[in-house]
């Protein structure tokens, strides 16, 4: 065989290149991981979410029973049982529509601060729309520590229906 | 080209492919009955989904055997059952996909709409990226067949995995740039790897097709698109659906119309499986087994890393809603993706050069051997697309359209001989002298018709 002038050592070359490039990527997403998800965070705990139900802004209660579909228009919130959680324990509670875009929560703040206050969870319409948007919303109940969100305490997903 | 090597049978390469395509269907079959078992994906259509990749599959043996076959009566027959196979495949995955995903949603009108919309970006995309491969264009049914897969095949392979793993995550990460980078692993990892197997399929098959780095680009380029296609689909329906009862819909479906076919068109998926492609073409004419793997898994990890890098980091990047949030969102691709298809196009340019330098070397040869196949003139032409151009057009001028048509296969054939005889001086074929006397024979014939 008459060896090819034409050599593709440099195509190569560049080729493993990239795939060290591409283990630095791979290896920085599992550094944000560890990041915002640290080992060793597991507590054990977990919230009592209570239920989902219908929501008055006006009067910044509850009204009626708990359900897992609401119309478009009707407004919801998330009842938590803080008083479960160890009262020193930093949490909060977001609510995230079928987007993953957060629409309302509370937190963070001690649960016993949010027990004494009986605080609920409502989902917020976002400004420029006149009603919730369809689809899946999921409620996340998170335990703070340092600021920022660390270990999943509780989760729950209500759906609000296109045609409400 | 057609099929220069007469064993008709090759059991290593062969095999592999048979255990390849054994696998996706076994992976699909499996993954239609969990996502049915553990209902924590969208069963309907997967389960129902599974004969259309099923025709898929029997559509592809019959489109890879009419390549394949000499006599013109099997090539018919094949071509006509290839059509219909794979024609039904996408009409039974279309109407899965209305009927299961969105009818309920956006509807079947919508659905259709948004592929009709789809259509001509995804068809431009796909003529530039064959013009690209500008010495030796690759059939066009070679390309639609990869671009077939990409959009049914693949996107039927991901839904599970994809699901399953997004199950378990939401369930035990908190939301947020961990939960992120999560789900965005599982859009790499699976997405890329389900539309891989599709190039590293047609390199397994079509050795005939798939000489260089080259070709690798264009049929990952293929691939890429016709995923992409069927992913805009999904989202513009998607988002027409969901803003539809606020009066927004419309401009919902146009902006991931715009997102995904305009602006991403070339940049995202694109882009991933041209990686793959690349890969896979390198190490198409390395000579040792272990380069060879190190290469198709260098090209799969890149493949895997610029996905995930978009889709985990482009929060970080949020779009203001003022009027420089137009200006913003082009800027953020650029810079996010930007240097994935340079690397894309550095690749491109590499081995554009390394096959143009090949073929004049070898058209220079195959003239100074005096078989009549390649005139010394005809060299210079042959090597430049644009003389070859300007000499068909000249055929035109002088003697009509069928002139022209006659001078663009006989060049055509005077480069797959230049090939031909690259791959042989490189050792990279199987039977290359009666590949080559097939190949010189058939030059011979075209020139007699062409005076």
């Amino acid at each position: 065989m008459v060896q090819s002038e034409e050599s593709l050592r440099p195509l190569y070359r560049l080729m493993v290149g990239s795939g060290v490039v591409a283990i630095l990527i791979l290896a920085l997403g599992l550094a944000t991981i560890l990041k915002f998800a640290p080992p060793g965070q597991a507590s054990g705990l977990k919230a009592r979410i209570v239920g989902v139900y219908p929501y008055d802004p006006a009067t910044h209660r509850v009204t009626g029973p708990a359900s897992t579909h609401f119309p478009r228009t009707q407004p919801f919130a998330a009842k938590v049982d803080w008083s479960s959680l160890p009262g020193g324990v930093v949490v909060g509670a977001r609510w995230y529509n079928t987007l993953d875009e957060p629409v309302g929560g509370v937190g963070p703040a001690t649960a016993a601060s949010l027990a004494a206050t009986g605080a609920l969870v409502p989902a917020m319409t976002p400004p420029g729309l006149h009603a919730n948007l369809p689809g899946n919303y999921t409620l996340a109940v998170t335990r703070y520590s340092r600021g920022q969100p660390v270990e999943l305490l509780g989760r729950e997903e209500v759906l609000v229906e296109r045609n409400g | 080209m057609e099929a220069a090597y007469p064993r008709r049978w090759r059991p290593s390469r062969y095999g592999i492919a048979a255990l390849l395509g054994g696998a996706v269907l076994l992976v699909a079959t499996a993954s239609s009955i969990l996502s049915f078992l553990v209902r924590q994906v969208p069963a309907r259509a997967s389960l129902f989904g599974l004969p259309a990749v099923a025709l898929m599959v029997a559509g592809t043996y019959y489109g890879v055997r009419v390549l394949r076959e000499h006599e013109e009566a099997h090539r018919r027959r094949d071509r006509v059952r290839a059509f219909f196979l794979l024609g039904a495949g996408m009409l039974l995955w279309l109407l899965v996909l209305d009927l299961f995903t969105f009818t309920q949603a956006a509807g079947p009108r919508v659905a259709l709409l948004c592929a009709l919309a789809c259509l001509p970006t995804t068809a431009f995309g796909l003529f530039v990226i064959r013009r690209l491969d500008r010495n030796e264009k690759e059939p066009w049914r070679l390309v639609l067949i990869a671009t077939a897969w990409g959009a049914i095949v693949s996107t039927s392979l991901v839904v599970w995995g994809e699901s399953l793993w997004d199950a378990i995550a939401v369930r035990t990460l908190v939301p947020g740039p961990a939960l992120d980078a999560s789900i965005a692993y599982s859009a790499g990892i699976f997405e890329e790897t389900s539309k891989g197997v599709a190039v590293v399929l047609l390199y397994l098959v079509m050795r005939d097709e798939f000489d260089d780095v080259v070709d690798g680009i264009l049929y990952g380029a293929a691939v890429g698109l016709g995923f992409n296609f069927m992913e805009s689909i999904t989202y513009m329906t998607h988002l027409y659906a969901i803003f539809q009862p606020e009066g927004q819909g419309l401009d919902a479906a146009a902006a991931q119309w715009y997102s995904r076919q305009v602006l991403g068109l070339f940049f995202g998926h694109a882009t991933y499986t041209a990686l793959i492609g690349a890969g896979v073409g390198i190490a198409r004419q390395l000579p040792r087994l272990r380069d060879r793997l190190v290469c198709i898994f260098c090209g799969f990890l890149i493949a895997i890393a610029a996905h995930f890098a978009w889709d985990a980091w482009v929060q970080f990047f949020p779009i203001s809603q003022s009027a420089f949030g137009l200006v913003e969102i082009h800027l953020r691709t650029l810079f996010m993706e930007g240097p994935f298809t340079a690397l894309v196009l550095l690749l491109l340019a590499m081995g554009l050069r390394v096959e143009g330098s090949a073929l004049v070397r070898q058209l220079r040869a195959e003239a100074q051997s005096g078989t009549g196949t390649v005139e010394p003139e005809e060299v210079a032409v042959l090597a430049s697309p644009w003389r070859r151009f300007r000499s068909r057009l000249r055929a035109l001028g002088h003697s009509g359209l069928r002139a022209y048509l006659r001078l663009a296969r006989l060049q055509r054939a005077q480069l797959d001989l230049a090939m031909e005889r690259w791959h042989r001086e490189r050792d990279e074929i199987d039977a290359p002298l009666e590949a080559e006397d097939l190949l010189r024979r058939r030059v011979l014939a075209l020139r007699a018709a062409a005076t």
